[in-house]
């Protein structure tokens, strides 16, 4: 281990942390994932409303493309055309960006138009508004990613041998995995549905059946990215930061060649913290919130 | 290479392992798709494949790494295996924030009356209207094993590929190829969502161990043929 290659392991948690942030409210912003079905389910049950709808494909290929397309792009503009890297990421990640954006107007005018049968609109005012912030967010996300792939490629101690779109295209499809098992249940469980008792799963009545009022106004999806940044995002980006950072923190600070076993251990002990804390906040919550008053049954515990 | 030898058949069989413990430890990660990500069903609010992915090929990243600096299969299995365990720990701990501190449901399955693991009784918890809701440990630790399954299969594909052909990049993609195939499969069987093996479902498995043995020799075959061995 030297100084540098801690340093960088550092900057890669931190790129991770902000990619996860920015993936998750890229995909809230524009409904994507597992909560587009309620989206999609609203005006089928006969609420029209203002939400972006752009379930493109499961988050992860999404990232993915994201994510191997602006790698692609850099790594092409670094390796044929000797561009400065900082310069050839945010180029590559602005190649994404127009991708994204194309696949979410697309995405949008379809999923609205085919529900017209049901007095759904295209609302061209969200098109422009939210289309570009959708675009935005992914460019932070494929920046974040191609940057922490260049470094593993270009910069560490130990070079992985993976090439770069490679890598990209793996911590893509991980950082969808986590933005859609993490950060979306914020917004599919309890904002889109906050019309209803606080604390409880979503009674399966209530499907469909989405808040359409802001706290001004209607609300749209801008509204959604403002609320799911304050911990659905972040917590996105811890997941994602821990992932990126533990997994590169242990091949790094144990020396792979002479002390793999101390890496795997390491791996394992990290594991285990993580699986008693799980189950700390398991143990909490019953403590905390108690059986639902609904149950009727008596069962000693 | 020259010629289809001993070595080319035992590689042939360590895809073939590969594709079946990817097969397998699918059927142990707790996925409750979108019903999950609505706090309506218990386990990770997303797809199947998608989270075995995510985590099966981070464990790849961790096995190729160890792989461009050892020859060792079991440090290398054994890093895929941890890698891919931090990824799915890491994602099942943080959803459980937000199951916890968002949406405020304490974590309960509806699938047993008892948690395997911790003894805690379910059904007093389980939301009415719902299937469950958030991670219990059982899950946690079934996803565990699932993930850390889909990161030695991972990592036991990439491995006899690697030595085929010496080209990390090449032998990765195919990894990747193989892996979702199997991983595809499985997602067939279990329908959707399965919340880990205490889930009824899980009795499923034999079906899709089958489907994986037959899709992983014909992808071993191919890919032992086209990466330039035999």
């Amino acid at each position: 281990m030297d100084a540098f290659s801690m340093g960088f392991v550092a900057a890669m948690g931190a790129l991770a942390t902000v990619a996860g942030a920015s993936e998750d409210i890229e995909s809230d912003i524009g409904s994507q994932s597992n909560p587009n079905s309620q989206v999609q389910l609203a005006a089928q049950v006969g609420s029209p409303h203002r939400i972006f709808n752009k379930a493109i494909s499961g988050e992860p290929p999404a990232n993915a493309l994201w994510a191997c397309t602006a790698a692609t792009v850099a790594y092409t503009l670094i390796t044929a055309f000797q561009i400065p890297a900082l310069a050839a990421l945010a180029l590559g990640a602005s190649v994404a960006a127009l991708f994204n954006g194309v696949f979410a107007m697309s995405a949008y005018l379809g999923r609205n138009t085919s529900q017209k049968r049901f007095n759904q609109w295209v609302y061209l005012d969200i098109v422009r508004y939210t289309t570009t912030s959708i675009m935005a967010h992914a460019w932070i996300t494929s920046f974040c990613i191609a940057t922490i792939s260049y470094i593993m490629v270009y910069m560490q101690e130990f070079k992985h041998p993976f090439p770069m779109p490679v890598i990209a295209l793996i911590w893509g499809l991980a950082v969808g995995a986590i933005g859609s098992s993490v950060g979306d249940i914020q917004y599919g469980g309890e904002r889109e549905f906050q019309n209803r008792q606080f604390g409880c799963g979503l009674n399966t009545m209530l499907s469909g059946q989405i808040v359409r009022k802001a706290e001004a106004g209607l609300r749209n999806s801008i509204d959604n990215a403002w609320f799911c940044t304050k911990f659905g995002g972040p917590a996105t980006g811890m997941g994602f930061g821990l992932t990126v950072f533990l997994d590169n923190w242990r091949t790094t600070l144990f020396d792979p060649v002479t002390q793999a076993g101390f890496a795997i251990g390491a791996g394992l002990f990290f594991i285990l913290v993580m699986v008693s804390y799980n189950f700390y906040i398991e143990r909490s919550c019953r403590r905390k919130y108690g059986p639902y008053p609904e149950y009727k049954g008596d069962i000693a515990a | 290479m020259n010629g289809f030898d001993i070595n080319t058949i035992v590689y042939i069989l360590e895809i073939v392992v590969g594709g079946l413990l990817v097969g397998i430890g699918v059927h142990f990660v707790p996925v409750g798709g979108a019903p999950a990500a609505m706090a309506q069903a218990s386990g990770i609010g997303t797809g199947t494949v998608q989270l075995a992915a995510g985590s099966g090929l981070t464990g790849l990243l961790a096995a190729g790494l160890m792989m461009s600096v050892t020859d060792n299969i079991w440090l290398i299995l054994a890093s895929g295996g941890v890698g891919a365990g931090i990824m799915i720990g890491a994602t099942m701990l943080t959803g459980g924030w937000i199951y916890a501190y968002a949406v405020g449901v304490p974590f309960a399955s509806a699938k047993v009356n008892y948690d395997p693991i911790t003894k805690f009784s379910q059904a007093p918890y389980v939301s009415p209207g719902t299937v469950g809701q958030g991670i219990p440990t059982v899950c946690y630790v079934s996803g565990l094993i699932g993930g850390m399954m889909g990161g030695v299969g991972g990592a036991m594909i990439y491995y006899p590929l690697y030595l085929i052909n010496g080209n990390a990049g090449l032998s990765a993609i195919f990894s990747i190829g193989i892996f979702l195939v199997n991983a595809v499969l499985a997602s067939w069987n279990i329908q959707g969502t399965i919340e880990g093996f205490h889930d009824p479902k899980f009795k499923k498995w034999p079906f899709a161990y089958r489907a994986c043995a037959v899709a992983s020799i014909l992808l071993a075959l191919a890919a032992v043929l086209i990466t330039g061995g035999a």
